[in-house]
């Protein structure tokens, strides 16, 4: 053992020993600090508890700051809590009770007489008690008294890709002007097929949108109205019937020269386009009714010759059945009739054909196919 | 590329429908494939009273005419309000213009008068108004002033069928079966009345229970099976005296749906024996039964094609219940319904061309009609219960039962058109079901 060694060995003894036995002879005890706490009711501390408000949170919360250590120790007042003050609800002023009507003036309610009639039946309204679809059902159409084709609006046109973004120029308003009082029309409600009660039940929605049609060619057949006024209203007076040999001849040889004002047998100036054609079936179809159509009728194709006026007015008078298909006569007597009132219904103030190619309408073939009219 | 193709294909449309038609000779020529089904506006005024006794028939005959032409959805009454012109005499020209301008398609006059007979003379005129021309001649019916609303019943029949080219059926009874009472302890008896609603009228009492009542091929007598005797059997009765006999049949066993061949002189019906039913033909004046049918299932509901050839009937042979064709002779016999569901009280059109049936499938009801051959089945009607469809004279309307759900539901009866619009309740007093619509009176 070497010196050094002991001198460590009662160095850490000692210090071991002051560590345990240091504080036994330290009569001065430490100071320390005494909190009186007061003790609540159950009631008060849940009455307490209600009244604090629901805690707020917040999506962001900065980053706490660390605490200062507080110097002074909070005082706990000793004093109870006083219990929370309850709402007291407010006392209604009590009217006083109605005065008991005297009902001896009072005659009783005459009894209303029920007549014994049938109850009208009603459709029991069928709950359906199912999971929302995820996909929209196809939209059915109402049924209506009308069944017509209608035109399909054509879609807005897509904006034109581009870095900047620009407003599309719209031609200035003009200035207001004082609108006149009209009634509010609109076109008669219509649908474009026949719904059964048994085809009433929606259908999925189909898995992409029809391609919308394209419009048809604008025509209305008042338009003829806005024509010039130059030509011609009315038709020249017919030639007054020729009578006796005399006249006979005269209109022969009239005729021969060219003089007579039948109209050649071939047309002659700029032909028909295809739209101006398009125009003139689509003014016929609104007017083609076949709604009260037997069903021999329906079946029925009718080709009907009509000779018109200049100012786009059929000639009644000239309407006539060139041939039918299809049907006996009586069918094809209804459909022929249901084709010449659709012709001059619609034809109101007159068709809007080309006055410059008269000579190509001056007779007119219709043929009417009911094929897609047909009950099915 | 595509913006090319794109492009040439616009141009070229623009192209066909810009570029005038070199080729045309002759007429211009059109092709309308497309047009409108909407009711056909008419005008009907009040006819004219030749007397003061005529007065009262005077409105009321043009309102029974404008009740069966609206009622049938082809046609749409103008209001009187609208008339710009008034008809004051039945011999005075027509101012069509007046008619035009309110868009009367048709126009129906007429006169009326009460003779010092007592008899009800009836005129009328059909005009279309467009054309400024008659449809037609005019007409004229004479009969008793009790029976003012059968004539106004034929002048509608006689417009209906000018305008559409087919029969009415406006001047047409319906026997049909009464019910009164709970739905579980029902009283059921025989009623009788106009095709609208109106002169109904019991032909039985309901001490016991009636069904399926069927009329003849002329419309003075009716079968129907009754459970009398406590079994179901066959009786025919006549319409005019209510008398009534009970059609011969085995002792113990039970027929039922009886029906008239065209010409009136055999019933086909079915008759139960043994637990197996099979169909029958018989004389209605008796004598006896020829079996048509021998599988050892249910055959029933038999219905004769209107030439009298064949009968489309109901059998469970197929493991549920479908629609077959056979001669009326009997022997092999044809399958005509293939759609899902089970097909019942199959009915041939008087037209011949469409067979009417019920269709149960997924738990609803329907009423449809198919071709001869089972072909382009359509489904009319959809509800909790529709059944037994009946033909109206002319082919084109089917009358029907539909009875609502619930212990308070009951039965009354419909009808629709062919094509499956102008679905209506028939008005009557009470609950009713079966219809049987006659033929159109003589």
């Amino acid at each position: 053992m070497s010196t050094g060694h002991y001198i460590s060995g009662i160095g850490h003894v000692g210090l071991i020993g002051w560590l345990l036995l240091g504080g036994v002879f330290d009569r001065v005890p430490e100071p320390f600090e005494v909190s009186e706490v007061s003790v609540i009711s159950g009631e008060a501390f849940d009455a307490m508890m209600a009244r604090s408000d629901a805690p707020q949170t917040a999506t962001e919360v900065a980053s706490p700051a660390p605490p200062p250590a507080p110097e002074v120790s909070p005082e706990v007042s000793a004093a109870a809590d006083s219990p929370p003050e309850a709402a007291q609800p407010e006392v209604a002023e009590v009217s006083e009770p109605d005065p008991v009507p005297d009902t001896s003036q009072m005659t009783p309610p005459v009894q209303a007489e029920v007549e014994d009639t049938p109850p009208v039946m009603e459709q029991p309204s069928e709950q359906v008690v199912a999971l929302v679809p995820e996909i929209s059902v196809r939209p059915q159409p109402r049924p209506v008294d009308r069944v017509a084709p209608e035109p399909v609006a054509a879609p807005e046109p897509d904006v034109k890709v581009d870095d900047v973004v620009r407003e599309a120029a719209k031609p200035q308003e003009p200035a207001a002007e004082p609108v006149p009082e009209q009634v509010e029309t609109a076109p008669e409600e219509a649908t474009t097929e026949i719904v059964t009660e048994a085809a009433e039940k929606p259908s999925s929605a189909p898995t992409k949108s029809m391609r919308p049609k394209t419009r048809p060619p604008a025509l209305s057949a008042t338009a003829a109205a806005d024509k010039p006024a130059d030509t011609p209203a009315t038709k020249p007076a017919e030639k007054p019937a020729s009578s006796g040999t005399k006249d006979a001849v005269a209109d022969a040889l009239a005729e021969a020269l060219g003089g007579t004002s039948e109209p050649a047998s071939a047309p002659s100036g700029p032909p028909m386009t295809g739209s101006e054609k398009e125009a003139m079936r689509v003014a016929v179809s609104a007017c083609w009714n076949v709604g009260s159509l037997s069903t021999d009728a329906l079946k029925t194709t009718v080709i009907v010759a009509v000779g018109m006026s200049e100012n786009g007015m059929p000639e009644a008078s000239s309407i006539r059945l060139l041939s039918s298909s299809g049907g006996d006569d009586g069918a094809a007597r209804q459909a022929f009739e249901a084709a010449k009132r659709a012709i001059i219904r619609c034809a109101k103030s007159g068709y809007a054909l080309p006055r410059d190619k008269y000579s190509h309408w001056r007779e007119i073939e219709m043929t009417f196919n009911p094929e897609k009219m047909r009950i099915k | 590329m595509k913006q090319t193709l794109t492009l040439l294909a616009a141009l070229l449309a623009l192209v066909t429908l810009s570029a005038p038609i070199s080729a045309q000779s002759g007429p211009l020529r059109i092709e309308i494939t497309e047009g409108v089904i909407e009711p056909l506006p008419y005008a009907v005024p009040d006819f004219i009273p030749t007397g003061s006794a005529a007065n009262e028939y005077s409105g009321n005959i043009a309102r029974v005419i404008a009740d069966d032409l609206s009622g049938t959805g082809l046609f749409r009454e103008i209001g009187r309000e609208a008339f710009i012109s008034q008809i004051t005499s039945f011999s005075s020209p027509v101012q069509f213009a007046d008619w035009k301008a309110i868009n009367a398609q048709a126009l129906i006059t007429g006169s009326v008068d009460v003779q010092s007979n007592g008899q009800l003379v009836v005129q009328f005129r059909v005009y279309d108004v467009f054309a400024g021309q008659e449809l037609g001649d005019g007409l004229q019916f004479v009969g008793t002033t009790a029976g003012w609303r059968r004539m106004a019943h034929k002048v509608a029949d006689a417009v209906y069928s000018r305008i559409t080219g087919e029969g009415g059926y406006f001047d047409s009874r319906v026997v049909y079966v009464a019910e009164t009472g709970p739905k579980d302890a029902k009283l059921k008896r025989l009623a009788i009345m106009d095709y609208d609603g109106a002169n109904a009228q019991y032909l039985t009492d309901s001490s016991s229970i009636v069904l399926a009542p069927r009329f003849s091929p002329n419309g003075d007598r009716v079968l129907y099976t009754s459970y009398e005797s406590g079994f179901p059997r066959i009786y025919v009765l006549d319409v005019a005296s209510v008398g009534r006999r009970e059609l011969a049949s085995p002792e113990g066993e039970m027929s039922f749906a009886p029906r008239f061949s065209p010409d009136g002189q055999t019933v086909v019906f079915s008759l139960s024996n043994g637990g197996n039913t099979d169909l029958y033909t018989m004389n209605v004046g008796g004598g006896g039964a020829n079996r048509l049918t021998s599988a050892p299932s249910i055959e029933t509901a038999p219905s004769y094609s209107p030439d009298g050839s064949r009968i489309v009937f109901e059998s469970d042979r197929s493991g549920n219940q479908q629609l077959y064709v056979m001669s009326a002779n009997g022997g092999e016999s044809q399958r005509i319904s293939s759609g899902q569901g089970r097909y019942g009280t199959p009915v041939w059109s008087p037209r011949g061309d469409l067979i009417a049936f019920t269709k149960q499938n997924n738990g609803r009801f329907h009423i449809g009609v198919m071709r001869v051959d089972g072909s382009e089945e359509r489904l009319l009607t959809a509800s909790f219960l529709d059944e037994g469809p009946t033909w109206a004279p002319n082919g084109r309307v089917i009358m029907f039962t539909r009875e609502t759900q619930g212990a308070g539901g009951q039965a009354n009866l419909h009808s629709v058109d062919i094509s499956g619009r102008n679905l209506k309740m028939v008005r009557t007093e009470g609950a009713a079901s079966d219809p049987a619509w006659s033929p159109l009176q003589k």
